[in-house]
């Protein structure tokens, strides 16, 4: 069988206009957010060597890393599936003598193995902020805010941010000591919100368990749960983490919509301390995540948005107004693209400018005083 | 001409209707009748076409303007579940163990439709000289191919599925397979075609699913729905 010269391998496509261009101007968009909070921009390479790579929080992205073999050094490298670990070993090796706490931004494309059923891509887009050496409430309410005044620049509705602890369930099943296959079924179990197999698992720690994974909801009711459940100190200690967090998103972000599921440990499994999940009501997947997380020896937070998610979930932006300039008008192309149009200059003489105009997809046609004419009537193919 | 396409038409499955009612998915077949009662202690009454298993339609109302009833086969229940198209949804944990969606949750077990997932053979074939533990290579007619290659797997045997949607205790007798993985409830049908259990794969009981996202940003309103669940499953 022929294979199509066009068809690319599975979860890899091509973005065409206008897509491309909306999507360079959303992230855009979020990365002048970034910038007006202080974040300054790094960008970390595609490839590096597999050590440096998946070493430190980057070994929680190594089972959905692609890999090749540098011919110069003959040495492995990986693709990055994950930009947050590169950020973190700029902040720790290359920029250690910076002030903390350090912020630090970033743009690029990621590559995964596997694309999910509900999200086959195997590449796809990151923007994100890295707020390192501070480990605080206020230090996630800043983040989660960012994150929040970032979505609303590209204009997606209705979002909130689920709050995690990533590391509860390990502090619970800590104290279980269950065998290895065990652990792993009530881990999996968890992770599903499997009230049924959660009980035929966690022994003891049943009703306990039960209890948190009904907690899972909006913040209060989630911290109400927590404050009445029995606890060991550890658990107890991210509890109370996640109540001050709670607190000091309200106090710098009062409209930020909170919930809460402190069970949940998705993602890769580099989180520590609070963690969080973003989400819109108009889509079924996520539009971004992120959490604490340890670069190198220090504590940091950050988060990571997804722009073709969160594009799915904006309202389409109205295209630059195209005009089509003859070549006897090509001086007043200048006051034009001033204007915010996107001048499409003919490159020799037209017969019919109007019908020119049309057919290259442009709204509006130049006229003789420099202005531009919407042109009426249906466009041509629609 | 090249109108910017919505980005929600190029991407149907994920871009949910915030508006409009909820939309609960439900089984056709065996679990059907069993969660009548159910569904109305839980104050649900869908159009009376619903119980109709030969009506024509797909999607039904109820009595509460905010929510429609969906009827379709078991496995595309998780299915519409997992990509956000049904918020809501009633499964057997069979279907669940074979498709292993992340987006599902599987908050409430509604104790319905209980059975059994097992590996069966014939007869014949284990009073002949065939020792299991010696297995490396086995082939296994079944519906849920993902949860047999995971089982022999997880002993080191390799298998080999043939895949089919019915009638799985055919498959041994007319040399298709050697053994079957299917749900069993009393063993009855087994037994016809001339098969014995050979082993225990799991236990198989009806679940109420959600989605994950319509969880995570309508927790008031999925809740309410799971509670009342919830309490009429706790009536029976």
């Amino acid at each position: 069988m022929t294979t199509h010269p066009s068809l690319l391998p599975a979860g890899f496509s091509d973005v065409l206009p206008p897509e491309a261009e909306t999507e360079a101007a959303a992230i855009e968009a979020m990365l002048g957010v970034f910038a007006a909070h202080g974040y300054e921009r790094v960008k970390p390479p595609l490839l590096e060597f597999e050590d440096s790579l998946l070493g430190g929080a980057g070994s929680a992205t190594a089972a959905q890393t692609f890999r090749l073999m540098d011919p110069v050094s003959q040495r492995m490298m990986g693709l990055r599936a994950d930009i947050t670990p590169q950020v973190a070993r700029i902040a720790t090796v290359r920029l250690a003598q910076a002030p903390r706490p350090l912020r630090l931004s970033y743009n690029g494309q990621v590559l995964r193995v596997r694309g999910s059923e509900l999200r086959p891509a195997r590449q796809m887009a990151q923007a994100g902020v890295e707020l390192i050496g501070a480990d605080t409430p206020e230090a996630d309410a800043e983040v989660v805010a960012v994150a929040a005044e970032a979505l609303a620049a590209m204009g997606v509705p209705a979002v909130s941010f689920d709050l995690t602890l990533p590391t509860l369930a390990d502090a619970l099943l800590a104290t279980l000591s269950l065998p290895p296959e065990q652990d792993e079924a009530l881990r999996h179990a968890l992770d599903r919100k499997d009230a049924a197999e959660v009980a035929s698992h966690a022994g003891s720690l049943a009703d306990v368990l039960d209890e948190l994974l009904h907690a899972a909801g909006p913040a209060d009711r989630a911290l109400e749960a927590l404050a009445a459940a029995t606890l060991p100190p550890k658990p107890r200690a991210l509890a109370e983490r996640l109540a001050r967090t709670v607190a000091a998103i309200r106090a710098r972000a009062p409209d930020i919509a909170l919930t809460a599921d402190p069970l949940e440990f998705r993602g890769f499994r580099y989180y520590r301390g609070i963690g969080f999940t973003v989400f819109s009501a108009a889509l079924s997947e996520e539009v971004g995540r992120g959490g604490g997380y340890m670069a190198g020896d220090e504590p940091a937070t950050g988060v990571t948005l997804y722009p073709d998610a969160a594009l799915r979930a904006a309202p389409p932006k109205p295209r630059r107004p195209r005009v089509f300039v003859p070549v006897p008008l090509a001086a007043s192309g200048a006051a034009l693209r001033r204007q915010g149009f996107a001048t499409v200059a003919a490159l020799g003489p037209v017969a019919d400018a109007a019908a020119e105009a049309r057919r290259l997809a442009c709204s509006h046609l130049a006229t003789e005083d420099g202005d531009a004419r919407p042109l009426s009537g249906p466009l041509e193919g629609s | 001409m090249n109108a910017p396409i919505p980005a929600s038409l190029s991407h149907p499955a994920l871009a949910r209707p915030d508006a409009g009612p909820l939309v609960l998915a439900l089984p056709k077949g065996r679990i059907l009748s069993e969660l009548g009662p159910v569904l109305e202690r839980a104050g649900i009454a869908p159009d009376p076409d619903y119980a109709n298993e030969d009506s024509r339609k797909l999607r039904f109302r109820t009595n509460d303007p905010g929510l429609d009833v969906v009827r379709v086969r078991p496995f595309d229940v998780a299915t519409f579940v997992a990509f956000g198209a049904a918020a809501i949804g009633v499964v057997g944990s069979d279907v669940l163990m074979e498709f292993d969606y992340p987006e599902l949750y599987a908050p409430l077990d509604l104790r319905l439709g209980l059975c059994r997932l097992s590996i069966a053979a014939p007869a014949a074939v284990l009073a002949a000289e065939d020792d299991p533990a010696r297995w490396s290579q086995i082939r296994v007619a079944t519906k849920y191919p993902r949860i047999a290659r995971r089982h022999f797997a997880a002993r080191g045997v390799t298998a080999d599925v043939v895949e089919l949607s019915g009638a799985m205790e055919l498959a041994p007798s007319l040399g298709l397979s050697r053994l079957i993985l299917d749900l069993v409830q009393t063993g009855s049908t087994l037994r016809a075609n001339g098969l014995v259990e050979i082993e225990h794969v799991a236990n198989v009981s009806t679940r109420l699913i959600v989605n994950r996202a319509a969880l995570k940003t309508r927790p008031e309103l999925l809740g309410g729905w799971i509670a009342r669940f919830r309490a009429a499953a706790a009536a029976s």
